[in-house]
């Protein structure tokens, strides 16, 4: 707490040399009646035509008003939906960087905030990174009112709870944990808290810098999800879930998240729950096929050759055949060189694409198994198991079966279908294991919840729908009520 | 993470088939053909995956290759054959098995045991007689509908069996099985080589229009224990399948007033049983339509179809008869399994006779053959032919 000096002149001497003179500041003093009036606000950050209309009209019209004292005359006359007193000065520059008038007064320890804020951020768009056919079309953005706008007009409900906190010492990034009061588990609502507040960085500038600090463990599955859909959002909070909003990210964080959260999408509620229950099983199939398909192929080319039928181990053989690599490194090889070409394709501008596509099509396609270095079936497999990934929208999820695919390929290469037994047993006992915010992340499944099943693999009408799941919140279970 | 560690650690000590091969280290046996070169064995090897000369793997098209080795037993030969293969030998695979006749007279048991015993080799292949013709030469022939030799050969033997009643297959398994059967032998198909082997064992057979030489199945042959004694023609490995009760339908052609009538039998069943300790009784029913018919007979007439019915209930017991006497008495081979029925009703009697049973006792069994066969329909032609013309 420091206090505003009572000096116009002082004041912006103070606030120019806090910001090193930089030319964005600017300060004007104006002279009523021999009192001083200083507006000090950043040219960058502000909308200078809303200084003009109101906090220039408002001083010249105190001008010939004034009753008692000037600084209340100047608030009373201040045409804003937004007007804050505050008294100390280590606010100013918050307040000043997020755009706002600060109007100081001589004689007067207090100073007087005005909302000027320029529009510096995009409109509310149509989502890019998670397109769907049928369903809302906007999506969050970088304005951190504009995305708890877009919740409050879907919930209307006033326990739809926003707690705020301001994380980063230096850029003070406004983070909004969301809930419904009466449904969430306050506890939880209370763990993230105290862990949000521990964070003590210099800055947090992504919905992604917190994830860390909410999931402490070291799985490569992810225990969150991310969305930029304002309509996901509202789900998981009607189902209980938390919703964490950095100011200045689109994308926001869903906790707690479970494992079948990741094959479901928004627009599964609003489908025919038959095609979408066929969908989910289809996804489940990818699931096992992106994880599983290399491992397999290594393991029974190379160790188990007596699971394959007749023709197929023979026209494979026939394809392998003068073939210079191992199975394994093969797969591997392949699989590498797909990584890095989908790493890149996202990262190049999109000028490049075209060019990027032909040699990955093309070269280490065709030309790759035309010049003998790698067998055509290995083309196939690498193909499957990179589009089967691709049905997951979430890009942790994706990395996560990544990462345990290459686990299956080792262990398949070493001890054959054994070995991918064993790395899924492995695998199956980790994520059981996985717990976060007192949620399994097997659940509904394990431990198993009979009425969540509605809602897991298949994906029963929406009118039979009348539970929430219940590992995620124990309060509030009723979603609907049965009409009598 | 220590209990992780147990898990990889017990896969390394438990396991034991952790053979690591490449796939294109392997030689991919298919066809496995036995003969005997004097006194000693032959075997050949028909290995699937050769590509040869400039064949573009990308092509995806095998070519086979035949390695055969002799030597004074079956290991000596197969040593042969590994040392010649620049690839692994695997057995994996193996389609089917082809034995000479000389192999079979001598006791198919005898070689039986190294592939039996072999961990490698699934038991599920098919096992053929070849009949007038070396072994070897049959898993030589080119098909030209199939890509590779044993390929063709499993599919002539299944594709017959599924459409022509007097084929049969006989897998290693059920050959062996019917072997240590108590009172029962096994009957195993043959297989020859129409055409010039020559020729046709060379790439340019599947290249003419009608190949030079081709794979046709031949009659069954009659084990006695695992010793070939003897064939029967193609009408009676029919009868032989429908008292095994293995098929369904018969096409049977009866002599009626000098004329052929043939008749499309179908839902047929048999069953055996035992009416006392040396007294079996076979009961067939079913129905068949009529299927072609060359006579002026008026088979709108319900009465001519009642007596077409009995003669052929008459004329189809009257063949039974005759297989079972020729089986029981030339052969002394109880393919029907009558043995191993009395075996499972009267097991101490079995005990007595089984040491004598394919000598002595087996063509003392009296059969009794019961039929009931009927005629509902006579196709969808109401008239014969020629008695519509009139």
């Amino acid at each position: 707490m420091e206090k505003i000096d009572k000096n116009v002149r002082e004041v912006t001497r103070k606030i120019k040399k806090l910001y090193g003179e930089s030319p964005d500041l600017n300060t004007r003093i104006i002279d009523i009646q021999g009192q001083k009036i200083g507006c000090l606000f950043f040219e960058s950050s502000s909308q200078t035509s809303t200084i003009s209309d109101f906090i220039i009209k408002a001083v010249d019209y105190t001008k010939d008003n004034i009753f008692d004292d000037l600084f209340e005359s100047l608030k009373n006359n201040m045409f804003n939906s937004q007007v804050i007193i505050i008294d100390d000065f280590s606010q100013f520059p918050y307040f000043l960087s997020s755009g706002f008038t600060i109007i100081v007064v001589d004689k007067c320890d207090k100073a007087i905030v005005m909302e000027t804020r320029a529009q510096l951020d995009r409109g509310v768009t149509e989502s890019t990174t998670e397109p769907i056919l049928r369903g809302s079309k906007d999506s969050f953005t970088e304005s951190h009112s504009k995305n708890l706008g877009l919740l409050r007009k879907r919930i209307k409900d006033p326990n739809l709870w926003f707690s705020e906190l301001k994380i980063g010492r230096r850029t003070q990034t406004r983070i909004s944990i969301a809930y419904m009061n009466d449904i969430a588990d306050k506890k939880t609502v209370d763990e993230i808290t105290k862990k949000l507040k521990k964070i003590n960085i210099d800055g947090i500038l992504d919905s992604g810098n917190l994830i860390d600090y909410l999931t402490q463990n070291k799985s490569s599955f992810p225990q969150f999800q991310s969305t930029e859909r304002p309509d996901i959002v509202c789900q998981a909070l009607l189902d209980g879930k938390i919703v964490i909003i950095v100011e200045n990210c689109p994308f926001t964080i869903i906790l707690p998240t479970v494992f079948i959260d990741y094959f479901h999408t928004s627009e599964d509620q609003y489908q025919k729950s038959v095609n979408i229950s066929f969908t989910r099983v289809l996804k489940i199939f990818a699931f096992l096929i992106t994880l599983f398909t290399p491992a397999i192929y290594i393991a029974i080319t190379t160790f188990d050759q007596n699971t394959v039928p007749d023709k197929l181990l023979i026209s494979l053989a026939v394809q392998r055949e003068g073939v210079p690599f191992p199975t394994a490194f093969e797969i591997i090889l392949l699989m590498t060189i797909f990584e890095i070409l989908r790493e890149s394709d996202i990262r190049s501008p999109s000028g490049m694409s075209a060019a990027m596509s032909i040699v990955g099509a093309l070269v280490l396609g065709q030309a790759a198994v035309d010049a003998g270095i790698v067998s055509p079936i290995t083309v196939i497999v690498v193909a499957i198991t990179s589009i089967c990934s691709m049905i997951f929208t979430d890009i942790d999820f994706i990395n996560g079966i990544r990462a345990w695919r290459f686990i299956f390929i080792i262990a398949a290469s070493f001890l054959g279908l054994i070995g991918v037994l064993s790395a899924s047993l492995i695998l199956l006992i980790k994520l059981a294991s996985l717990e976060n915010y007192k949620t399994s992340y097997l659940s509904p499944f394990a431990p198993f919840n009979l009425k969540a099943q509605k809602d897991a693999i298949v994906r029963f009408s929406i009118s039979h729908i009348f539970k929430r799941p219940k590992y995620i919140s124990e309060k509030n279970q009723t979603r609907q009520r049965r009409s009598s | 993470m220590k209990k992780i560690l147990l898990v990889i650690s017990l896969c390394f000590i438990l396991t034991g088939c952790g053979n690591y091969a490449e796939l294109d280290k392997l030689a991919i046996v298919t066809g496995v053909a036995i003969d005997k070169d004097g006194d000693d064995y032959e075997i050949s090897y028909l290995v699937a995956n050769s590509p040869k000369g400039q064949t573009s793997s990308k092509e995806g098209e095998a070519k086979t290759t035949v390695y055969s080795g002799t030597g004074e037993t079956i290991p000596d030969a197969a040593m042969i054959i590994e040392q010649k293969s620049p690839k692994k030998i695997y057995l994996g695979h193996v389609n089917v098995v082809i034995i000479s006749e000389e192999i079979a007279k001598d006791g198919f048991f005898k070689v039986a045991d190294w592939l039996f015993r072999n961990p490698e080799a699934r038991k599920q292949f098919y096992l053929l007689l070849a009949k007038d013709e070396k072994a070897k030469n049959i898993i030589k022939i080119i098909s030209p509908l199939e890509s590779f030799p044993s390929q063709s050969i499993a599919t002539l033997l299944e594709s017959n069996r599924d459409s022509i009643s007097a084929s049969t297959t006989t897998t290693y398994n059920n050959f062996v099985g019917y072997v240590l059967e108590q009172g029962a032998d096994p009957i195993v198909p043959t297989i020859t080589i129409k055409g010039d082997v020559k020729e046709g064992s060379d790439q340019s057979n599947i290249e003419t229009t009608e190949p030079i030489a081709y794979l046709a199945l031949g009659p069954l042959a009659i084990f006695k224990e695992d010793k070939l004694v003897g064939y029967v023609k193609a009408k009676e490995s029919e009868l032989i399948n429908l008292i095994q009760n293995k098929i369904k339908e018969i096409k049977y052609t009866l002599n009626y007033n000098d004329d052929d009538i043939t008749i499309d039998s179908y839902n047929l069943k048999t069953k055996l049983s035992l009416k006392d300790e040396w007294h079996v009784n076979l009961t067939i029913t079913g129905t068949g339509n009529i299927y072609n018919i060359n006579s002026d007979i008026d088979i709108s007439d319900p009465k001519e179809i009642r007596k077409i019915e009995k003669k052929w209930n008459k004329s189809l017991q009257k063949s039974l008869k005759k297989l079972i006497k020729k089986m029981q008495n030339e052969y002394k081979s109880d393919i029907f399994g009558f043995g191993n029925k009395i075996y499972s009703t009267y097991p101490q009697k079995w005990n007595q006779v089984k040491d004598e049973w394919n000598d002595k006792y087996f063509k003392q069994v009296k059969v009794t053959i019961n039929s009931n066969l009927k005629i509902p329909d006579t196709g969808s032609l109401k008239d014969t032919l020629t008695e519509a013309r009139k």
